[in-house]
C-alpha cells in the first residue's frame, strides 16, 4: 500500500546499543526445558531497562543462521546478565546445552521499555509462560527503588512446572497472584481470569487508585489482557514477540498492526506498546475462554 | 639484528581499490539493499567510511507499508522473506535519510523501482538528480501488474525497454540487480549491457516458501518469499560466472551468502569486480567491515599487489 509524501518519516534515533561478546557463566535448568543463562562480560547492559531485549548468537555454524531475540531477565553493574529462556525451538535448545565458558555474540540494549514503577500507581504485571522476564526485571526495578508495593505480579501457565522463578520474586518481596490451566497452583483458569478478579479487588478498595497492566507472553493472552484492561480504562503496555533478523529496524520482518500508521516495529518501536496503539483482531482471546 | 620481512604485497599493503559500473570503491566490499537499512542503522557498530558502498532499501516514488507478518522465517543455512517493498518514497528518502549517507564517507548506491514503467522512470529520474547519491540500483524484481504479475526484470525485452528508458533520464552510473529466477541469466545481463546499464548486481533472492507441517500453514503471510544467505551462494556464483564468461563487457557486482573474505574472493575469481554483503549483515552486523580485512589478509597471503588481478581468473582448464 502506498501513501503520499514523506510525513511521518523519521530518522532513526541514536542508540546505545553495543555489540560485544560474552561469556556464559552459569546455565541454571528450572526444569520443563526452563532455563537461567547468566553471562558475563555484559557491562554495556547494565542500563538496560524492563522490557529490553538483545539479539544473542553462539558459535552454531550456519544453522541455524540467524541471532535469536531474547529478553532480559536481570542486569547487574558487575556485567553480569540473566536471561530466562524455555528450549523450544533450535535456538533455544542449543542455548539450553551451553556450558560455563561459552561464548555468544551479544548485540543490545534494544528496543523500548516499559513505563517506570511510580508511587502514584498500581502496577499489574502480567507474566503468560516464558514471557516473565521483563516482568520480573520491573519487579526488580520496583523493589530496587523501594516501591515493591506498587506492583504485584499475575502471573499464569499451563502447570506449575511452568512458573519459575517464585522464590526470587517473593524473595524481592513482590506480591505474587498466580494461575494454573491445570489448577495445580494457584488459580485454576487462566492468566487472565486472575488478572480479572486482581482488577475488580483493586478496584473495590478504591474506586480512584490509579492502575496500569504491563503484559508479556503468547499473544492471544495479550490480546485478552488489553480487552480486560480497555472497558476499565486501565493504561496498558504490552510487550510484544515477532519473528526479526536483525533487532535494529532494518530487516523490517517483525512488523505489528497498528492504528498510528499501518504497522509498528516490534524492534525498534516496541517491543512495548500502548495496547490502544495496536490493531486487536476482534474474535481473538476471550478473557474468559478456558476458565472455570 | 634480523632484517625485516619483507613485504611482498609492499609497505603499502595490497590495493584494494575497485572500479566498477563508472564508480572508483575504496574497497570492493558494499552492504547489499535491503539489509543495511539506510545506513544510519548500523552508525556506531564500525565506521561506514570502511565499506566500499552501501546500497540502500529500494525507493519507490511514494512511501510503501509493506506486507502482514509474519515477513521473515529462517531456513536451512538461509532465510525467507516477504517484506512488501517497505520504504520512507523519494521525499522521504530525500529529506530524512540522505542527509546522514551526505556524511557516512562511503560510496551511496540507491536501489529504486516502480509498480509500472512510469514510476521507475520517475523514480530514477528524481534519485538521480540528488546531491549526495554516487549511483542507482534497479531492482527489477517486482510484479509488473500491467503485465499480470509478472516480474519486471524476468523477460530480456522488457528488461531492455525498462532500462533503457531509466538509462534516458539518469545521468549517474546505473546498475540493474537481476532476478536469478529465470532459465537464462545471461539473456538477462545482455538485455541491461546493450540498453545502457552501467553494471549487473547478480543476483537477487531466488524465490522459495517454507510450510509448517504442525499447523499445515505456511510461514510466511504472502505464502511466498525470496530466500537469501550462504544457501544460495552457489547458485550466486554459477550466474556470475555465466556472466563472466559470455563477455558481455558489463561489470558485474556478485550478491549472494558471503559471509566472509573467502566467500568474497571466490565472487571475485567468477568474475565479480565487486561484491554485496546481505543477510549476513542480521547475523553478524559488523561482519562487512571484517570481510574487507580478510580480503585483505588473503591478497597479502597470496601475494596479490592488486585485487583486480583476481577478477575473472578462475582457473578452468585441468
Amino acid at each position: 500500500m502506498a501513501q503520499n509524501g514523506s510525513k511521518g518519516v523519521k530518522e532513526s534515533p541514536k542508540r546505545k546499543m553495543r555489540y560485544f561478546e560474552a561469556r556464559i557463566i552459569e546455565n541454571r535448568a528450572l526444569g520443563n526445558g526452563y532455563f537461567v543463562l547468566r553471562m558475563g562480560g555484559c557491562d554495556s547492559l547494565a542500563q538496560s531497562r524492563p522490557g529490553q531485549f538483545i539479539m544473542l548468537r553462539g558459535d552454531w555454524g550456519r544453522d541455524p543462521l540467524l541471532p535469536r531475540p531474547v529478553s532480559l531477565l536481570s542486569v547487574a553493574p558487575d556485567g553480569r546478565a540473566d536471561l530466562l529462556a524455555k528450549a523450544i525451538g533450535r535456538g533455544t535448545r542449543l542455548l539450553e546445552m551451553a556450558s560455563p565458558g561459552t561464548r555468544v555474540a551479544v548485540l543490545g540494549p534494544l528496543g523500548n521499555a516499559f513505563p517506570e514503577p511510580t508511587p502514584g500507581s498500581l502496577d499489574l504485571l502480567v507474566a503468560g509462560g516464558v514471557g516473565l522476564p521483563p516482568l520480573f526485571m520491573q519487579a526488580e526495578l520496583a523493589s530496587r527503588r523501594g516501591m515493591v508495593d506498587r506492583c504485584e505480579i499475575i502471573y499464569g501457565g499451563r502447570t506449575s512446572r511452568d512458573l519459575v522463578l517464585l522464590g526470587e520474586m517473593r524473595g524481592m518481596g513482590l506480591s505474587t497472584c498466580l494461575a494454573t490451566e491445570d489448577g495445580s497452583v494457584g488459580r485454576r483458569g487462566r492468566v487472565t481470569a486472575e488478572l480479572e478478579a486482581r482488577i475488580d479487588h483493586h478496584l473495590a478498595a478504591n474506586r480512584h487508585q490509579k492502575l496500569r497492566v504491563f503484559a508479556c507472553g503468547p499473544r492471544e493472552m495479550l490480546w485478552a489482557v488489553a480487552r480486560i484492561a480497555e472497558p476499565h480504562a486501565i493504561e496498558c503496555f504490552l510487550s510484544m514477540e515477532e519473528q526479526m533478523a536483525c533487532g535494529i529496524g532494518v530487516c523490517l520482518g517483525c512488523a505489528i498492526p497498528a492504528r498510528s500508521r499501518p504497522f509498528r516495529y516490534a524492534c525498534s518501536d516496541g517491543p512495548v506498546f500502548l495496547a490502544s496503539d495496536l490493531v486487536i483482531p476482534p474474535t481473538a482471546g476471550h478473557p474468559a475462554e478456558g476458565t472455570p | 639484528m634480523t632484517a625485516a620481512p619483507i613485504d611482498i604485497a609492499g609497505a603499502e599493503g595490497p590495493s584494494l581499490k575497485a572500479h566498477c559500473g563508472g564508480i572508483d570503491f575504496r574497497n570492493p566490499v558494499m552492504t547489499a539493499s535491503g539489509t543495511f537499512g539506510y545506513g544510519k542503522e548500523f552508525d556506531g557498530l564500525f565506521p561506514l567510511s570502511s565499506l566500499g558502498g552501501l546500497v540502500t532499501k529500494g525507493i519507490s516514488p511514494q512511501p510503501r507499508f509493506g506486507n502482514p507478518a509474519p515477513r521473515i522465517c529462517e531456513t536451512a543455512s538461509g532465510m525467507l522473506n516477504s517484506i512488501g517493498l517497505e520504504n520512507v518514497g523519494v521525499e522521504g528518502f530525500a529529506t530524512v535519510k540522505l542527509p546522514f549517507l551526505r556524511t557516512c564517507g562511503t560510496k551511496v548506491l540507491v536501489n529504486f523501482f516502480g509498480t509500472t514503467f512510469d514510476e521507475y522512470v520517475d523514480c530514477g529520474e528524481r534519485l538521480g538528480k540528488l546531491e549526495g547519491v554516487d549511483g542507482l540500483e534497479m531492482n527489477v524484481s517486482c510484479p509488473n501488474i500491467k503485465a499480470g504479475g509478472i516480474e519486471f526484470g524476468r523477460e530480456p525485452k522488457v528488461l531492455g525497454d525498462l532500462v533503457r528508458a531509466c538509462r534516458k533520464v539518469i545521468a549517474k552510473p546505473l546498475w540493474v540487480k537481476l532476478t536469478p529466477n529465470t532459465s537464462d541469466i545471461v539473456a538477462l545481463a545482455r538485455a541491461c549491457a546493450e540498453n545502457g546499464a552501467d553494471a549487473v548486481s547478480v543476483i537477487n533472492t531466488i524465490t522459495g516458501m517454507a510450510i509448517d507441517a504442525i499447523t499445515r500453514r505456511p510461514r510466511l503471510a504472502t505464502i511466498f518469499g525470496g530466500l537469501s544467505g550462504p544457501a544460495i551462494k552457489p547458485i550466486a556464483l554459477r550466474m556470475v560466472y555465466q556472466i563472466h564468461r559470455a563477455r558481455l563487457g558489463i561489470p558485474i557486482c556478485g550478491i549472494g551468502g558471503i559471509q566472509s573474505g573467502l566467500d568474497a574472493v571466490e565472487f571475485f575469481l567468477a568474475g565479480a569486480s565487486t561484491v554485496q554483503v546481505g543477510t549476513q549483515n542480521f547475523i553478524d552486523p559488523a561482519s562487512a567491515e571484517r570481510i574487507v580485512r580478510e580480503v585483505e589478509e588473503f591478497c597479502r597471503q597470496n601475494a596479490i599487489s592488486d585485487l583486480r588481478e583476481l577478477v575473472g581468473t578462475l582457473k578452468t582448464k585441468p
